[in-house]
């Protein structure tokens, strides 16, 4: 992993209008920057805003404000088909549910193929067929599958079309939305093997987004933690599960069942509570350790930074 | 301890245009009074069937149980007719189903939906149904319980919603809860509160529950007993530290295997190769066989016994036998045995903290 940042999200804001006066605003001002080669885990609860992070970063939707930079060029401004088309090219998304996600009425290669043929990847059909296979066969499907419909495969085998068809185009970044949340177990860790190592081989950024904390402190190099539409927390993977600091994030972590019936015995659930922050400014996002950010306010940082120094 | 519920060789199909798929194979398991049944296995491995086969809900046609026994009461519910099962559904056992979402009735309001078994099953007056729907509001911990019942479903958010499927599953005091995948489609701190909740009732209740689940964080957490099931069977049955500490079946080894722990230096899950078998022509031997690492020619001949680990301890696997070669579990899986050991620390911190707030 380089420290060069491949990815950097500035002050970005989503609204959307629900009624004539109400606004809700899922993404409400969050920065933070993906490196080259790096998994970085998006987690929260449902309606935190993660998956609208997400989109907005690829353009699914119109940002409301902030920025997006993407290898130092700003995403949102792009214009002009061309420019678009390339930077589509790069930046590719797994979704969640992988029955939603594939046109039911396309095959398996014409669904694999459309990138290729959007982006002028291959010349004739022959090349086409060669790719999709070779394809199917990275991402440990049978060649003989191109040409079926996806209704004749399990949840685990359409996530891995939907890898294909986002590989398909050479991307160097992707987008991973809940890519595992809609899979059984065995299946959830044979995607999550697969995923590790396409990165190890093609050099892929990573942005995994979920509500799985095991899943993604298992696949993440870093991870950024969200509520309400900010992020509260950003840290190592490491870092974050040995000294989450913030509130929630302590709380979140306190939740999650471990499959250990000893250890389950006795967790103790730590609830969270928004009304014992110190209101007295508006917080901000503060560096407390090298490379472990938290949002709060001054008060609370000389208190959080006491607690680390005691722990 | 005293047994509730008995289930004997039970089976299960469903007649479909492409064959009959045999969803559950010969299932065997009883369920004592107070404790917890947790059902693991893979969807399509027959854990939903069952349970619905418990509450006489398997729809007919296309489903029908085919043999085997449900004993409860002393009476064999597979041999009920429909109304006489009708009185014990709802009374005796009561089901929490999965998707809050979907298993209230939208158009009717929440008091109402409560008050319904109530006055079916307690012959309750209205006035009186209320008083105890407002009761058991107030027991799921829903806030302000006088105004909450005269609201709709769309008016709760979606753990609020299961609080009162929870409700409206206790309202005849049950001696039987079926919990089909409750919190599955919660977020982790609402499943904590539920599953806090559910642990709490049952003590209050005595109730027996049979939780089916998928996620063995969930399962460590609220199961006394643990029955792994696959292709529809059950392939190891035990108490919930035989499961997690001890387990016996290589499908268990899988499942443990493919959950990541919170502890760092993993390098790889073990995944489980492989997909489950197509149960219209269920494999020869042991079904589990295909996608078995450590598969043994009568594997593929014959289908294995319940092998006696210890008394509480069963597991369907030919390795158990007395002339097959000992194997041990995969390193990464013992290896997380001992790693368990380390998140204990990770939990006392939790405790300290938890004592603080």
């Amino acid at each position: 992993m380089s420290q060069e940042k491949l990815l950097e999200v500035k002050n970005l804001k989503q609204y959307f209008k629900t009624g004539r006066h109400s606004i809700v605003k899922a993404v409400d001002g969050i920065t933070f920057d993906i490196k080259k080669g790096e998994t970085f885990g998006l987690v929260g609860e449902s309606g935190c805003g993660k998956s609208t992070t997400g989109r907005t970063i690829i353009r699914l939707y119109d940002a409301t404000d902030g920025e997006v930079l993407f290898n130092g060029e700003d995403v949102h401004n792009k214009k002009s088909k061309t420019d678009l088309k390339k930077f589509n090219r790069k930046m590719q998304m797994i979704f969640q549910d992988p029955y939603a996600s594939l046109n039911p009425r396309m095959t398996v290669k014409e669904i694999i193929s459309e990138g290729l043929d959007i982006h002028g990847l291959v010349k004739d059909d022959k090349e086409r067929t060669a790719r999709v296979r070779e394809l199917l066969e990275t991402v440990g499907l049978n060649k003989e599958h191109a040409n079926r419909y996806p209704h004749e495969f399990s949840g685990g085998q359409r996530q891995r079309i939907g890898i294909a068809r986002a590989l398909a185009v050479e991307p160097e970044f992707i987008i991973a939305d809940e890519p595992i949340s809609a899979l059984d177990v065995s299946i959830q860790a044979q995607v999550v093997n697969l995923m590790k190592e396409l990165q190890k081989e093609h050099g892929l950024t990573y942005l995994f987004i979920a509500h799985d904390l095991s899943m993604v402190k298992y696949i993440s190099d870093r991870i950024g933690v969200m509520y309400f539409g900010k992020m509260v927390e950003l840290a190592g993977s490491d870092e974050l599960y040995k000294n989450p600091i913030h509130p929630y994030t302590k709380s979140l972590l306190s939740a999650i069942p471990l499959p250990d019936p000893d250890y389950e015995r006795s967790r103790k659930r730590i609830a969270y509570d928004p009304a014992t922050h110190d209101t007295s400014e508006e917080p901000e996002f503060r560096e407390i350790r090298p490379d472990h950010w938290v949002l709060c306010t001054t008060k609370e940082f000389e208190q959080y930074k006491a607690d680390l120094e005691n722990k | 301890m005293e047994k509730i519920l008995e289930v004997k060789d039970l089976k299960v199909t469903f007649d479909t245009y492409g064959g009959s798929v045999q969803a559950v194979r010969g299932v065997n398991f009883d369920l004592r009074k107070g404790e917890t049944l947790a059902i693991v296995g893979e969807s399509g491995s027959g854990k939903s069937v069952t349970t619905k086969a418990l509450m006489g809900l398997i729809p007919n046609p296309p489903g029908r149980i085919e043999s085997g026994e449900i004993l409860f009461d002393g009476k064999d519910l597979t041999k009920l007719k429909d109304k006489e099962m009708s009185k014990i559904r709802g009374r005796d056992i009561s089901m929490i189903f999965q998707d809050p979402m979907t298993s209230l009735n939208p158009t009717m309001k929440v008091g109402n939906q409560i008050m319904e078994g109530l006055i079916k099953h307690q012959k309750m007056g209205k006035a009186k149904a209320k008083e105890r729907a407002i009761e058991l509001l107030e027991l799921v911990g829903i806030p302000n319980p006088k105004e909450r019942i005269e609201q709709y479903p769309h008016q709760f958010s979606g753990g609020m919603r299961q609080r009162v499927v929870i409700a409206i599953a206790l309202a005849c005091n049950p001696k039987i809860l079926l919990a089909d995948e409750p919190t599955t489609a919660l977020d982790v701190t609402i499943q904590a509160q539920i599953l806090e909740l559910m642990k709490d009732l049952q003590q209050k209740t005595d109730a027996s529950i049979i939780f089916i689940t998928h996620d063995l964080g969930v399962v460590a957490n609220v199961a006394d007993r643990v029955a792994v099931m696959y292709a529809g069977k059950i392939v190891e049955i035990g108490t919930v530290d035989d499961i997690f500490y001890n387990p016996k079946h290589p499908y268990t080894w899988g499942l443990l295997g493919s959950m990541p722990t919170l502890d760092s230096g993993e390098d790889q899950l073990i995944a489980i190769p492989g997909t489950p078998p197509d149960l219209i022509h269920p494999p020869v031997g042991d079904a589990f066989a295909p996608r078995n690492p450590y598969v043994m020619k009568i594997d593929t001949e014959m289908e294995p016994p319940m092998f006696k680990v210890s008394d509480t301890h069963y597991a369907a696997t030919w390795l158990l036998h007395e002339d097959a070669p000992k194997v041990e579990p995969p390193a990464a899986v013992k290896r997380r045995m001992q790693g368990f050991a380390k998140t204990g620390e990770l939990a006392e911190e939790f405790i300290e903290k938890g004592d603080e707030s």
